[in-house]
């Protein structure tokens, strides 16, 4: 544990270093977020509840799935893919430590360092710009940590295996293209799928991609009762179990066997 | 002239080996070739059901309709993958900074821009070129529109505009990075912004955005414009055949500030060192 935290100080220490980065990312977000604000309010001109959802609300939403997304910044697969693509993978799996351990702490690192970096400032910007983003119903703030952990972990996880096709095809960037594309447009982290029409929306979410944006933001929003969000957190969790399932058996399988390119 | 002639052609030959060569790099990672033409007409086909989905939920977005929606998102997907195609490697020159990969180009006898954008051209961009094509016939076809020959040759023109509009940008972007001597990749976002900005009309946005968008950053030019012009529909600035014309300007001024700028970032450029 204590080897794992070390790596973690680690990353904490690098993502401090570039200083231009930490601005240039909260400019590039405010735009982000002033910009879908901007984007909904026209849209929802002249309309009162569209989806089950009022103006003021889809304001809260934006500002809160901005913030949620540092938190779902993953550097797993772009790791695996340069590791394996470089041959370094040698390396690192001489390393007393776990491979996807090691991952997952850097990734904790990061995370850990963007909080105070940009989630804060988001969250500050936003407040000031566009509206305080209050939630809808406090009393629900248990639910909303434990779903934002749990989509955490399944984003992750998405990472993860993602990344570790490059274990097989070598070169991954691709593959993290459409992890990313998926994400961003299943999610609800855009656009929230109950604009889509109900047969889309039923099949996304028997898919774990709403379980990351959608799930956690419903719930600080308050759209729909508190019974259904635990339903829904039962399959979030699920979800979690079945794509853990799936990481130890992909991962007991691909690092069996490792090709090292000029290592 | 004469000579002027010689270097265009010595230019040209390049380019060929250059092509020549980025298609040789491809087809080392056959799964990558996959993960391409998967990856990106899944994001257009579900960037324009989203389209879709917005317009059947809201109606009409500031008096667009959904057939000339996808005539914006056709053209606007167009010209992002022709930028995708030449310029993608402006995203990535922050990293070129700072591992000092730019001493490469500095001793060979080519301009150091040409030879960033073109040594890697990214043939894969016609994963991107495809779908906007289809998207954007869907759209002629939706919004009544009839080709006729005048018509297509203002596509063309403002195609090339705002091709070189959005190189520009990217240019902009990543020549930050001589200044700031750090590598962020700015791509994502700068995508997300542009999917918003050119994908839907931007007089649903507030007048000062409109006038940032229009003037300081000509995001507006590269397909709210021209696109409105095309269809008739009042934009408020320019109207008719001179739009595109304008556009292939703002898409040339654009080229020439930026090229300017990073050359003048490339006089800070010192090596990494390696």
């Amino acid at each position: 544990m204590k080897k794992y935290l070390f790596i973690v100080k680690t990353q904490i220490i690098k993502s401090l270093t570039y200083e231009f980065n930490v601005y240039g990312n909260i400019l590039m977000q405010t735009i982000i977020m002033i910009t879908s604000a901007y984007f909904w309010r026209a849209l929802y001109s002249g309309q009162g509840v569209v989806g089950d959802v009022t103006a003021e609300s889809m304001q809260t939403y934006i500002i809160i799935s901005s913030a949620l997304s540092v938190l779902l910044i993953t550097g797993v697969e772009q790791r695996i893919g340069r590791s394996v693509e470089r041959g370094t993978v040698a390396t690192d799996m001489t390393k007393p430590v776990s491979l996807f351990g090691m991952f997952f702490a850097e990734d904790i690192g990061s995370i850990i360092a963007l909080i105070f970096q940009n989630m804060v400032p988001i969250l500050l910007i936003g407040s000031i710009m566009i509206k305080v983003p209050v939630m809808a119903d406090i009393r629900d703030l248990p639910l909303f940590v434990i779903s934002v952990v749990e989509s955490f972990l399944i984003n992750w996880l998405i990472a993860a295996l993602f990344g570790m096709m490059a274990f097989s095809t070598i070169n991954n960037n691709a593959l993290i293209q459409v992890k990313k594309h998926l994400i961003r447009l299943l999610s609800g982290s855009i656009i929230p799928i109950w604009f889509f029409p109900e047969g889309v929306a039923k099949v996304l979410s028997s898919l774990p991609f709403i379980y990351i944006y959608q799930l956690p933001l419903s719930i600080y929003i308050g759209r729909g009762t508190r019974a259904e969000h635990l339903a829904q957190m039962c399959i979030q969790f699920l979800w979690l179990v079945i794509l853990s399932a799936l990481f130890l058996f992909v991962h007991n399988r691909v690092t069996r066997k490792v090709m090292v390119q000029g290592g | 002239m004469g000579k002027s002639f010689d270097t265009l052609r010595h230019y040209l030959d390049v380019t060929a080996v250059n092509i020549k060569m980025a298609f040789m790099t491809i087809v080392e990672y056959p799964a990558n070739i996959a993960g391409w033409f998967i990856s990106n007409p899944l994001q257009f086909i579900m960037g324009f059901a989203i389209i879709k989905f917005v317009v059947e939920s809201f109606g009409k977005i500031n008096g667009w309709n959904y057939g000339q929606l996808a005539f914006l998102y056709g053209l606007s997907v167009i010209s992002h993958a022709l930028s995708m195609i030449f310029f993608v490697q402006g995203w990535f020159m922050g990293w070129f900074v700072i591992e000092g990969d730019f001493d490469r180009y500095l001793t060979r006898p080519l301009g150091v821009l040409y030879q960033f954008f073109f040594t890697n051209i990214n043939i894969f961009g016609i994963t991107d070129l495809i779908p906007g094509i289809i998207v954007f016939i869907y759209g002629c076809v939706k919004s009544g529109v009839n080709p006729s020959f005048l018509f297509i040759i203002q596509v063309i023109i403002m195609l090339i505009g705002a091709t070189l509009i959005r190189g520009g940008i990217y240019i902009f972007i990543g020549s930050t990075s001589f200044h700031t001597r750090s590598a962020v990749d700015f791509g994502q976002y700068t995508q997300e912004i542009m999917d918003k900005t050119t994908m839907y009309p931007i007089s649903m946005y507030p007048e000062s955005m409109q006038f940032i968008l229009t003037y300081l950053i000509p995001i507006g030019w590269v397909s709210f414009y021209p696109v409105s012009s095309l269809l008739g529909i009042d934009n408020g600035i320019s109207s008719g055949m001179i739009t595109a014309f304008i556009t292939l300007a703002v898409g040339i001024l654009m080229m020439l500030l930026a090229g300017a700028y990073f050359n003048s970032g490339l006089k800070k450029y010192e090596s990494a060192g390696n």
